[in-house]
């Protein structure tokens, strides 16, 4: 009862932010940009939507944008209705704090589906209008893949925001989560494995099989490894399976793990 | 049943005590006033009934279920005002009273409602985020009437409105009581209190200091008043009825004059002038000194150095200040505001 009220509410809340649109359009925008810019310029051969998206759109667009959108929406789902007292109006109403939390994740994530669903619709007008090889099922479930990302961004950046107390303990939240996992992922995972080398070598894992791993716990990583596994048509199959079942799997747990450990501290704390 | 009860509740933050060790019960269908200067720790108080704040010691129980473990049910059968909120600025009054009613799975229309609270119907479909502070008070009146509750905690409900508003506030107070619902609003101005509340408790320093019905109050700190009625020519059989009359503690004669002065309770001064006039006394002026409840109020709240003010205005409606920083509300350093009501000395 309670769930579908707060997410409903957030929804309405989030589709009606200036942000939000502004985002949506620039989104949009280069994603039609970069499509029209890659377009073959003679004949057609080769150029298919398959390759636009997993080379140019993907890497470029979709692991730096979504997570961004998804962060800047997110980051203040909780914290910034604690600091201005909409929270008050909200938790006086028959609302637990766990209703809060994962109304708000299933509300921003919601909103952001159905930019991200927007965002995709002008390029693909666009892709018609030029001559490729435009593979609709190809697009759509892209953008479905685009969707998941960007649920699971919405999720880390709520829970994040539901553990902070302050409004600025949440900005360092969101822009600590878009560095960690969009610039610094691999730096870091990097440094991780150099300095537990040591402890790595006696198990009965390989490091190879350590570094995959990490790769793919990324959100990032583990969302372009089961696209582009999509894309081509090797979903859950092929020699990459067992990376892309750990890849799902840690999908589901980014989009879980962040909210409750965030709601853990949420409703422990005086509001 | 008691609607709210406080059992040995402290509230202790970094580094204060807003809340000392306070018992609290509140009866079921009564109006309670919960009084209290600025940084008494009213807010706190109810922030913890609310389960916004957790006690740190003691007992909490709403509607007979516990504060915190059920708060979610407590909350369901109360409807709440609080203090120092804020609305969705970008989702209209109108969507504010839907979600209340989607949130409390109940069958109600918003239109009723917001009419009921004197919200305009032009600004019903207008984005919140560009109301008044008196019509968000108005709108979150709205959203705690929705359902009609058991109890209704208002947490300086008068504050934002004009005093068109505030009587507008207590009617509606009267009329959720006369329904039946136990009505427990807190404030810093007297006003409110007197015109309203069956029974009030004054809060200092995270303490109950005082609990009584205003007139037991008055009584308690010897505020009780004197008449001052200048008559036509009074004889003794005149002023021996009065005399006889319940809460008529002494009637005096003044010296050489047709003056006579009464020290009688508040609310005995009608019966006293009826009776003068059923005896055949003529009534051309009367006036009452009493201790305002100001001074009541500065009484028990600023102990003996207080020096009392008078206001000159019936309705304090301007609201304090609304913060809801606990921390701050706790520390006990803010004034009364001094444009609180004091009673008029004329009636």
């Amino acid at each position: 009862m309670s769930l579908p009220a707060v997410a409903k509410k957030d929804l309405q809340d989030t589709v009606r932010s200036r942000a939000m649109v502004v985002l949506v359009v620039l989104f949009s925008a280069l994603v039609s940009v970069m499509a029209y810019a890659v377009r073959p310029a003679g004949e057609g051969q080769g150029f298919e939507t398959e390759i636009l998206l997993s080379f140019f759109v993907g890497p470029i667009l979709v692991t730096t944008l979504v997570p961004l959108v998804a962060v800047v929406i997110g980051y203040n789902a909780v914290s910034g209705e604690r600091e201005s007292g909409s929270l008050k109006l909200l938790l006086s109403l028959p609302h637990s704090r766990a209703d809060v939390v994962f109304g708000k994740v299933i509300g921003r994530a919601a909103a952001l589906s159905l930019a991200i669903a927007v965002g995709f619709l002008v390029p693909a007008v666009v892709l018609i209008a030029i001559p490729v090889a435009f593979n609709p099922g190809a697009f759509l479930g892209y953008t479905v893949f685009a969707m998941i990302l960007g649920c699971v961004f919405v999720s880390i950046a709520v829970g994040c925001s539901a553990a902070a107390s302050t409004q600025r303990q949440a900005l360092i939240g969101g822009i600590g989560i878009y560095f960690v996992f969009v610039l610094l992922w691999g730096t870091l995972t990097g440094q991780l494995l150099g300095a537990f080398e040591s402890v790595i070598d006696p198990l009965p894992v390989s490091l190879i099989q350590v570094q995959t791993f990490l790769e793919v716990a990324n959100p990032n990583t583990g969302i372009q490894e089961l696209a582009n596994a999509f894309l081509a048509d090797q979903l859950f199959a092929g020699e990459t399976r067992n990376q892309q079942i750990s890849a799902s799997a840690m999908l589901v747990f980014w989009a879980l793990a962040p909210p409750l450990v965030g709601l853990l501290k949420f409703d422990r704390d005086d509001l | 049943m008691t609607a709210i009860e406080l059992h040995g509740v402290t509230k202790q933050f970094a580094d204060v005590t807003a809340v000392d060790d306070l018992d609290l019960a509140v009866e079921e269908g009564e109006i309670y006033g919960f009084l209290g200067p600025n940084g008494a720790g009213k807010s706190t108080t109810i922030n913890m009934v609310l389960d916004l704040v957790r006690p740190t010691t003691g007992n909490v129980t709403v509607l007979g279920r516990d504060a915190t473990a059920d708060s979610v049910e407590i909350r369901r059968r109360t409807g709440v005002l609080p203090e120092g909120f804020s609305v969705y600025n970008r989702l209209s009054g109108r969507k504010h009273v839907e979600f209340a009613i989607e949130s409390k799975g109940i069958d109600a229309e918003p239109e009723t409602l917001l009419e009921r609270v004197g919200l305009s119907a032009e600004a019903w479909d207008r984005k919140a985020g560009g109301y008044s502070k008196g019509m968000c008070q108005r709108l979150a009146l709205a959203m705690a009437l929705a359902g009609e509750p058991e109890l209704l905690i208002l947490d300086e409900p008068s504050s934002g409105l004009d005093p068109a508003g505030a009587k507008e506030m207590r009617e509606i107070v009267r009329a959720e009581a006369d329904r039946g619902a136990t009505v427990f609003f807190s404030s810093h101005v007297l006003g409110q209190v007197e015109a309203v509340c069956d029974r009030v408790g004054i809060l200092r320093d995270g303490e109950l200091v005082a609990e009584d019905s205003i007139e037991g109050l008055r009584d308690a700190v010897g505020g009780e008043e004197t008449l001052d009625i200048e008559t036509a020519g009074v004889d003794e059989d005149a002023l021996e009825s009065v005399r006889a009359l319940d809460g008529v503690s002494q009637v005096v004669r003044v010296e050489g004059s047709d003056r006579i002065r009464v020290n009688c309770a508040n609310d005995v001064k009608t019966r006293v002038i009826a009776t003068l006039e059923d005896a055949g006394v003529g009534v051309s002026d009367f006036h009452t000194e009493e201790a305002s409840l100001e001074d009541l109020f500065l009484a028990y709240t600023e102990g003996d150095s207080a020096s009392p003010r008078v206001g000159d205005d019936d309705e304090e409606t301007a609201g304090g200040p609304a913060d809801g920083d606990d921390a701050e509300e706790a520390d006990g350093t803010d004034e009364t505001d001094p444009t609180a009501t004091a009673e008029e000395v004329d009636r």
